[in-house]
């Protein structure tokens, strides 16, 4: 009964916070048809000029989308704290040369009446690797 | 009194104890499968301890926080506990263990800005499975009981719950209005975002991504039913949720696989044991290795003594 009591007020009045007893929020907002979707992205430059996408897994950088777009303002004060992905990149990857620069990116498609519309690559931030 | 009486035989029916030695051993192996394929982060998280954020229940307990010593050794305690509590060996010692350490392991993977909400009725399930204590004969117990009832309810409860409180989430973030989730574009939003599966063949049909949104908030808004269903009406009730699950995987890679496993509290787990013995003799008979007078399970009967 508590447990079911703590469940519900969790669900109806509280946040993220309190899990276990927080609210079921995963896909549980709504947006609108003309909403902007984003993809966040980290992508670096190796020194032999490629400029690649470091996906954001844990099995690729040791860390996932959904933790970097939660730090998105702190990254963007702080460029960094991308270092969390090149750190993780570069244990997994240490047969490609050095990562020097790494920029947070944004794929942003926008939605028009509920039907997909544009989409466009926005810089969010960027970090020289100290060599 | 009898209203008192009958609230409480619902919550703690009378059921065969060994449902619970099954269950036990089925989720406490899905924890050591769970640690290294879904919440599977905690270690190399705990490197990056300037992304930390304490959830409430860390702050609350004054709970250190993650390095890689602590993630590492709580990552040895729950295979150790697993093991140990799989083959019902100290339920309550291994079990606690095992629920304490898994809440712990599972909010740090939560800790770090993602909160994922397929968890409940694990964690749940966890605390609540030790609360039966020993069962002698494990997955050959007779025995039946309340407090077996009791667990099962709970984790059942949680199980369903967790579809409940989703569409309550959904109304209470659409404005607490039950029209918006349905009529949102979340699916479409889901599927750009994660563009893997068969989301992708329905991105230009926003009308049935609109009819899928209606069907799945009504199965969640009215999944407490769940809990008054019997026979036919559970089983259909329990392939329906197991294609909603099928399905979202294949259109989103999205596997609710922590709630899906707790769905087997629903199941009569009591008849794998006998079943099994039932198939080990079969075989034993067909392989011509049987001794003569050595006692057979009988069809549909309990047997008194497999030899196995």
């Amino acid at each position: 009964m508590l447990g079911i009591g703590l469940l519900l007020n969790g669900s109806l009045r509280m946040s993220d916070d309190v899990w276990p007893f927080g609210p079921m929020s995963q896909y549980a907002f709504s947006p609108s048809g003309n909403t902007t979707i984003v993809i966040t992205r980290v992508e670096g430059l190796l020194a032999d000029g490629r400029r690649i996408n470091l996906p954001l897994r844990v099995e690729t950088a040791g860390i996932s989308r959904a933790e970097i777009e939660a730090r998105i303002p702190e990254i963007t004060a702080d460029p960094s704290l991308m270092r969390s992905v090149t750190d993780g990149w570069t244990s997994r990857h240490t047969a490609e040369p050095p990562l020097q620069r790494v920029w947070l990116v944004q794929d942003q498609t926008r939605l028009v009446d509920g039907r997909l519309g544009p989409t466009r690559l926005v810089e969010l931030a960027t970090w020289e690797l100290p060599s | 009194m009898r209203t008192l009486r009958s609230v409480v035989s619902w919550f703690m029916p009378v059921v065969p104890e060994s449902r619970v030695a099954v269950l036990r051993t089925v989720l406490y192996l899905f924890v050591i499968i769970d640690i290294h394929l879904i919440v599977r982060d905690p270690i190399p998280l705990s490197r990056h301890p300037e992304l930390y954020q304490p959830l409430m229940l860390e702050r609350l307990l004054r709970l250190p926080a993650p390095s890689v010593p602590l993630t590492v050794t709580l990552y040895l305690i729950l295979m150790v506990g697993c093991l140990l509590a799989a083959a019902n060996v100290l339920p309550r010692l291994a079990g606690g263990v095992v629920a304490a350490a898994f809440t712990w392991w599972t909010a740090i993977g939560m800790s770090y800005g993602k909160v994922d909400h397929d968890h409940l009725p694990l964690v749940v399930a966890l605390w609540v499975l030790p609360t039966v204590g020993v069962i002698a004969d494990r997955w050959r117990s007779m025995e039946r009981s309340a407090q077996a009832g009791w667990a099962l309810k709970c984790i059942q409860i949680s199980v369903v719950f967790t579809y409940f409180l989703s569409a309550l989430t959904k109304i209470r973030s659409g404005g607490w209005s039950v029209t918006s989730w349905p009529e949102s574009s979340i699916l479409l939003w889901a599927i750009v975002r994660r563009p893997h599966g068969l989301g992708q063949f329905l991105l230009p049909h926003p009308e049935l991504l609109h009819i899928m949104q209606w069907c799945s908030f009504t199965a969640e808004l009215t999944a407490v039913v769940v809990l008054w269903l019997r026979g036919r009406a559970l089983l259909a009730a329990a392939v329906f949720w197991m294609g909603f699950h099928v399905f979202t995987l294949a259109l989103l890679y999205i596997h609710f696989a922590p709630t899906a496993i707790c769905w087997l509290a629903f199941a009569p787990l009591e008849r794998l044991g006998p079943w099994l013995r039932r198939v080990k003799a079969r075989r034993r008979q067909r392989t011509g290795r049987r001794s003569a007078g050595h006692p057979v399970p009988v069809l549909r009967d309990h047997p008194v003594d497999s030899g196995s």
